[in-house]
């Protein structure tokens, strides 16, 4: 389909006008709203996310490519929504009890979504039992935690020992600056995550 | 008694290349024009709504122990415990960027315009940290700076063992609210573009220290060590 190419080239593109009319456009064709979804948003998104992987772009340009994909992703939401058409698997993102540094939760949270999960984001300064209440109650497969200051990264331990507790098979994954794979293994996550772009991967390959 | 200063934009404002580095770009000639554009858009962004200031005091030492020992939620060792007795000057100070710029940050993440809002983010978070080191700058004037090696160092709560929970005792002492900073009631700052701390004068050997504390092995930041 020749619209879906060009929308998926807008997105590269970071087009948000262009990527907002041709999705218009799409459905108003009557194009299946997963279709659109599959093969221009999320694949572009997806040959963003290889540019970005391999240094022909920055991350500005991921996140400009990431607001196009909104303009299209919000119109398709009600329509995928209305069909019981749901993404690759719910995820849980926050920052951790006692840290207000959402940024790279946030740049998370695009990039998640822009691969095609649902992400239920529940901002910063998250207590330990909220990540977990809430991935138990959404049936969430993977919860996602950030933290900026060193002081509180030991709350990324509680919301793994709740989990564990629980012998869920919730995956716990982990990133922020003063993180490292070393704390990751040490508090029994599953993985952790250096960048947005790999916190993507991670997921992938945990659900 | 305290003292509250507004900075210059102009001098706190971090250099280009600075805020390309943060995002992983190593020249800028390497980016797109329309990553220039954004960086223009966000540069004029900051001085319309950030309003830097700051509100500092000297502490005594004995004063400071009180407040560094916060609610007792400390590391049993930390790197601040063996440097403030062995200062010659103490000031504790909390700033801020203000929270036009804050609020600003969160509207456009909202509006989806991530680029233009992370752009913002790292330019206010730079200028905070520039904001810091003006402050490490103002307080060698009146100390014995002209000292060979001699340093200026600031420490903050959540940061190498000063749980932050320490922030309560000094908002106490300092009252940074007079600047329009309040803390919520996990004891983080909002606006959230703010820094407090102490600043701790004295020769740059009593500044250097082994990182082997408990929670220097599970921290991959080495900015500590960077700085010394």
């Amino acid at each position: 389909m020749e619209i879906l190419n060009q929308i998926s080239e807008y997105l590269q593109q970071g087009d948000d006008d262009k990527v907002f009319a041709l999705t218009k456009e799409a459905i108003e064709q009557d194009l299946n709203p997963k279709v659109i979804l599959d093969n221009s948003l999320i694949a572009g998104m997806n040959i963003i996310g290889e540019k970005f992987k391999k240094h022909e772009i920055f991350l500005p340009d991921v996140l400009m490519s990431a607001k196009a994909m909104y303009a299209g992703l919000d119109q398709l939401k009600p329509l995928l929504a209305s069909k019981g058409i749901s993404g690759l698997g719910k995820v849980v993102i926050g920052t951790v009890q006692g840290d207000l540094h959402d940024i790279g939760k946030n740049l998370v949270g695009i990039m998640l979504k822009g691969a095609g999960f649902d992400v239920i984001d529940l901002g910063k300064d998250v207590p330990p039992e909220k990540f977990v209440e809430t991935a138990k109650r959404e049936n969430a497969k993977l919860i996602g935690m950030s933290a900026l200051l060193t002081t509180t990264m030991t709350n990324m331990k509680k919301v793994v020992d709740l989990v564990r507790k629980d012998n869920s098979d919730i995956k716990v994954i982990i990133g922020g600056a003063p993180v490292s794979k070393e704390f990751a293994d040490e508090i029994g996550a599953d993985a952790y995550a250096y960048d947005a772009g790999n916190a993507v991967e991670c997921v992938k390959e945990l659900i | 008694m305290s003292h509250i200063i507004r900075f210059k934009i102009k001098d706190i404002q971090p250099e280009k290349e600075v805020v390309f580095k943060e995002f992983g770009i190593p020249k800028i000639d390497l980016v797109s024009e329309k990553i220039q554009q954004l960086y223009s858009e966000a540069i004029k962004v900051f001085r319309e709504t950030s309003k830097p200031i700051v509100i500092y005091s000297e502490i005594s030492k004995e004063k400071f122990q009180n407040i560094f020992k916060g609610e007792g939620n400390n590391s049993a060792e930390t790197p601040v415990d063996k440097i403030f007795p062995k200062a010659d000057n103490l000031i504790l100070f909390a700033l801020t960027m203000g929270k036009e710029v804050s609020e600003k940050i969160e509207i456009l993440f909202k509006e989806n315009d991530f680029a233009l809002g992370s752009m913002l983010d790292n330019i206010a978070s730079l200028s905070a940290d520039n904001a810091v080191k003006k402050m490490e700058e103002l307080a060698a004037k009146d100390t014995k700076n002209h000292e060979e090696n001699y340093l200026i160092l600031a420490y903050s709560p959540g940061y190498c063992g000063w749980d932050i929970s320490g922030q309560k005792k000094l908002f106490e002492y300092l009252h940074p609210e007079k600047i329009g900073i309040t803390l919520n009631d996990s004891f983080l700052m909002i606006p959230l573009k703010s820094v407090s701390g102490v600043l701790i004068s004295r020769k740059s050997e009593i500044h250097k220290f082994e990182n082997n504390f408990s929670f220097c092995s599970l921290c991959k930041t080495k900015s500590c060590l960077e700085r010394m």
